[in-house]
Order: C-alpha cells, then structure tokens, then sequence
C-alpha cells in the first residue's frame, strides 16, 4: 500500500504504511534494531535536533505517573551538523524515509537547518516541532523559513493546547502536514525529593485528549493531519485514522513494549491477519480496519485515507 | 538488547525488606555480568507504566536470581517480559585484590551480584552500609564478605584504612539527588587520598529508565570535555573523576 502523508506536489512523502515513531521516541533510527523490524514502520522520525548543540537538563528527568510518565530531558543533542555527520551512512541504508525533527528555536536557525537538510540526500522530509507557547504569527514566521528554504516536505508539529489557532497560519505558510500533537506538558511531584517536576506527559490517557483535536483539524484544514499521542494498541491507532488522519506516530508505547509499533505498522499496512472471529471470507481481506468493517456494514462507502480502501494480495 | 520471557518459579524472602525471585530465563541471559541489569514488565496492564530495573543477584546457565523489595507482589508462575541485558558490566582492574562496595542512603541491590563474583575470584571484598542503608539486613550475604555498619555522617570504623586498602571503589546512592551525593562521597574521599585516580571510584547511577536502549535520552549523564554518556547502554558505573561533581 501507499499512502500519502503530505499535501500533494512534486516532493509529496509517499509511506508504505502509515505508522511511524514520534520525535523523541526512537533515537536516531539506530538503537531499537536489534528489538524490531525497523523497515516494516512506515518512516522514521529522529530525535529532536537543534541547529546548535542543547545541554542535558539537570536535576530529576522522569517521574513515574499512574499510567503514564513525565519526562523532562531538555532536548540533549550534539547540533544538526554533527547528527547528520554521525547517521547520514545509517539514514541511507534504511529503504523508509527518514523524517528529521528540527526544533523551532529561531527563525534564523530554522532557515539554516532547513538549508542545511535540504542538501541531505539521506533526509526525506522535516518536521519542525513548534514551542509549546509560540501563538499564530511566530509558528507562521518559522513555518515560513523552514518552508521557503527547503524543497522537501515540512511537516510541521503542533503543541496540543494552541493546536486549533496555529493550525491555519501553519498551513497558510506552506505547511505539507500537521503533526497533532507534541506531548502535552504536566507538572508531578517526584517521590524521590518531594519537589515539583514539569514536563513532558506520556501514557494512554493522552490519546482521548489528542484524538479529539485530531478529529477538529482533519475537519477543517485540506492538508493531511498525523496523529500523535497515546496510541498503544491497533485499535488506538485505527481511532486516529477514523478520526480523519492520514498517519499515526506511536510514542512511548515503544518504550514500554517495543514491538507494538512494528504490530501497528504491520497491522496497518495490511501485513497481517485482522479477520475478525466469525468473518466471511467475502466480508474481510488483509489489512481491513474496523473504518472500513462499520462502512460495509452501514453499506457505505469507507473515508478517503482510510487505511484500509485497498485490498492487497 | 533482546526482548525475552521469563518464569517466576519461586519467591523466597531473604530478610524485612527484601524478597528474591527464581527466574527461568532465556539462555542468553546467562551472560549477564555484574553491573547488567534487566527491565522488566510482570504485567500487561498499563499500570504501573515503566519497566521495572530488576539486578540480578546469581545467574546460571537458564536461572536467574533477582532481588526486589518486599513491597513488590509477584507470584510463581507468573510470566515476564524481560528487556535486556542493560548497560556494561563493571570494569574491574586486572591486578585487583581489594574492592569497597559503598551503599549510600539504598539498599546494595546494584552492588550484590559483584560479591559472588569478585569472592570468586579471591578478591576480597568489603561493604560499607551509610544512612538509611544500614537497615539492609545482610544475615543472607556471605560469610566472606565484609560488612561495616557506617554512621549518617559518612564516618565508618577504620575509614582512612579501608579507602587506603581499596583498590576500586563503587558507590551507589540514593536516587533523588545522584550528582549531589555523588559529590559529597568525591569530597570524602578528596580529603582521605592524596589523588583520585582514574577507574578507582565509580558512582554507580541508578535513574529511572523510560526505554532502556538510549533513545528517550532521560538517563544522559553529561561528562567533562562536553561529552555525554547513557546510563542505560554506557552505565550504569561510571568513572566520578570523568563527572564534573563540583
């Protein structure tokens, strides 16, 4: 199957299956290959990167939430042009596309970067992760830069709580696709030294939140929405694609229990078995999903982007 | 790294605080070393969320020993994921006779499986017990090992003598400030030697790990020369005069 998971054009980012890791989740594509197929996800999205090196953050880093957890590391990384010196020879044996994050810090780093990767044959597309208190005119000024300065696909990341205002002028800018949402950020007691702790939240609990956002944007803006957030089952990732997205990143889910994005992709991209107990034949093929099951079964025609249109062999 | 499963096949308490699970493991595990550790899911659901940092204590062809605290509820029979082997073993200097494990306000957990080890070898091993750790009963530890019941003070018997005598030192502490207390056993031992060499004092970092392979980047220790290590694939002991403590 093919799916495309950016606004039609020459450089459009064409996928083999709609699931992929979230920034921040899967390094830089080299450290979960001995635990998964890494070529069955539909792309690969790297850790965040800024144009200049980032510190670690001090003090505690990761408070374990019912059901979830906060993380909190500051955005560690060497600088755009030492990740791409360190993984350029990796990036270019994978046969997926390789979707780099760049963090929005200035619209001057961000025009650079998107210089920079634009000459980067082993770099397919960007997503540019937005701050999370950046409002309309300034997510307009650097989806811009990132845009203008690079002829691949901008993928562009919103912050959950803003994602509905930042949304148009994003897309206004040239936008290929909106990444809903970065993890939303929480604060928690840490229960080793009693102090408050603010972060990143991770768990299932996210994805009712982002799901509904999901399913506003897909609404309302005509380039394609990935969803991002919480998703740790089939079904989680299947409920973002009825809510009308093109793609889901599965975040720390992979932590946990690394092999279910590979399940999900799989699953997803028609590579496994999904017939359901009691099916007839003339009722399933691989790879339906329960959009297109309910659309029989209510005898109309599936969504387009839904994954599961296409029959395969 | 691989993800396999295990058995619980008995649980036995070992003292107040602490029980010790007797796993059948995959074979592969059976290389683990002193300083690996495992992360482990004993259930399906969701919660607790995080993996859990189990040490092994012996290991055997397909058996494992781990200890976790008493709080903890298992059952025999019951299946684990296990996601391993996790970080480096120690790296113990080739000409070692003497070895001061030093536990910190945590039970020795982390340290445990290096005993057998280390007293197999004939290296003799002594284990200084500071602050809440003293009350980690240690009737089942051998009866080679030497244990010495510190103060909360970072005073013990004949201290100048046995960080003199050591020829490695490794130091767990407990987890809500590791740089801090790590700092304040560096101050320690500034004043007991002339010089800290290097690979002689290791803090041994036990943070929470959210993923185990390096990728969440939560476990990041930043070194001198602006360097970084993971704690999960480059740890969990690392050198203290490579980590800018003051």
């Amino acid at each position: 199957m093919a799916f495309e998971i950016t606004r039609p054009g020459k450089n459009s980012l064409v996928v083999e299956t709609p699931v992929m890791p979230a920034a921040g989740i899967f390094g830089f594509g080299d450290v979960y290959r001995d635990l998964i197929k890494v070529e069955k996800l539909g792309a690969i999205v790297t850790n965040p990167v800024t144009y200049q090196p980032w510190q670690v953050a001090t003090g505690t880093r990761v408070i374990p939430l019912d059901a979830g957890v906060l993380v909190h590391t500051g955005l560690p990384n060497p600088g755009l042009s030492k990740v791409l010196n360190q993984y350029r020879g990796l990036w270019d044996r994978y046969p997926m596309p390789v979707i780099l994050h760049l963090v929005s810090t200035t619209v001057e780093h961000v025009r650079r970067g998107a210089e920079r990767i634009d000459e980067e044959t082993s770099v397919d597309a960007i997503e540019l992760g937005l701050n999370d208190d950046v409002d309309w005119s300034e997510a307009e000024h650097l989806t811009k830069a990132a845009v203008q300065a690079t002829e691949k696909p901008v993928l562009v990341r919103l912050p959950l709580h803003d994602a509905l205002a930042v949304a148009e002028a994003v897309m206004d800018a040239g936008a290929g696709a909106l990444v809903v949402a970065a993890p939303p950020r929480g604060t928690a007691r840490d229960p080793h030294t009693g102090k408050l702790v603010s972060g990143r939240v991770y768990g299932p609990l996210v994805k009712p939140a982002v799901l509904r956002v999901v399913g506003q944007l897909a609404r309302k803006v005509d380039i394609p929405v990935i969803g991002a957030g919480g998703i740790h089952t089939q079904q989680d990732a299947r409920d973002y694609i009825e809510a009308g997205a093109r793609a889901v990143q599965v975040d720390s889910a992979t932590w946990i229990q690394p092999k279910i994005i590979e399940f999900i992709a799989r699953d997803l991209g028609g590579w496994v078995l999904t017939r359901e107990v009691g099916a007839l034949a003339d009722e399933w093929h691989p790879g339906i999903g329960e959009t297109e099951r309910k659309a029989r079964d209510a005898g109309q025609p599936a969504e387009p982007g839904d994954v599961s249109t296409k029959p395969t062999a | 790294m691989k993800e396999t499963q295990a058995i619980i096949e008995r649980i036995s308490r070992v003292n107040t605080g602490f029980q010790r699970l007797h796993l059948a493991v995959d074979e592969s595990l059976s290389q683990i070393k002193p300083g690996q550790s495992l992360l482990a899911r004993p259930v399906e659901a969701w919660n607790p969320y995080l993996r859990e940092h189990w040490w092994p204590v012996t290991v055997s062809a397909a058996n494992m020993i781990v200890e976790r605290p008493i709080e903890s509820r298992y059952e025999p029979g019951q299946v684990v994921s296990l996601l391993g082997v996790i970080g480096q073993p120690y790296r113990y200097r080739r000409t070692l006779r003497n070895v001061l494990l030093l536990s910190f306000d945590t039970p020795p957990t982390a340290l445990l499986m290096s005993i057998g080890w280390l007293l197999g070898n004939r290296v003799s091993v002594t284990l200084v017990l500071l602050g809440s750790a003293r009350q980690y009963d240690t009737a089942h530890l051998p009866p080679e090992l030497e244990i010495i019941h510190g103060e909360d003070d970072f005073s013990w018997p004949d201290r100048v003598m046995t960080v003199g005598w050591a020829d490695q030192v490794f130091v767990t502490v407990a987890p809500d400030d590791e740089l801090g207390r790590f700092a304040k056993v560096w101050t320690l031992f500034k004043e007991l030697r002339a010089d800290i060499p290097s690979n002689y004092l290791f803090g041994v970092f036990q943070p929470e790990l959210p993923c185990g392979v390096g990728a969440c980047q939560a476990c990041l220790v930043g070194l001198r020369g602006n360097t970084v290590r993971t704690i999960c694939q480059d740890g969990p002991a690392i050198d203290l005069t490579q980590v800018p403590l003051l």
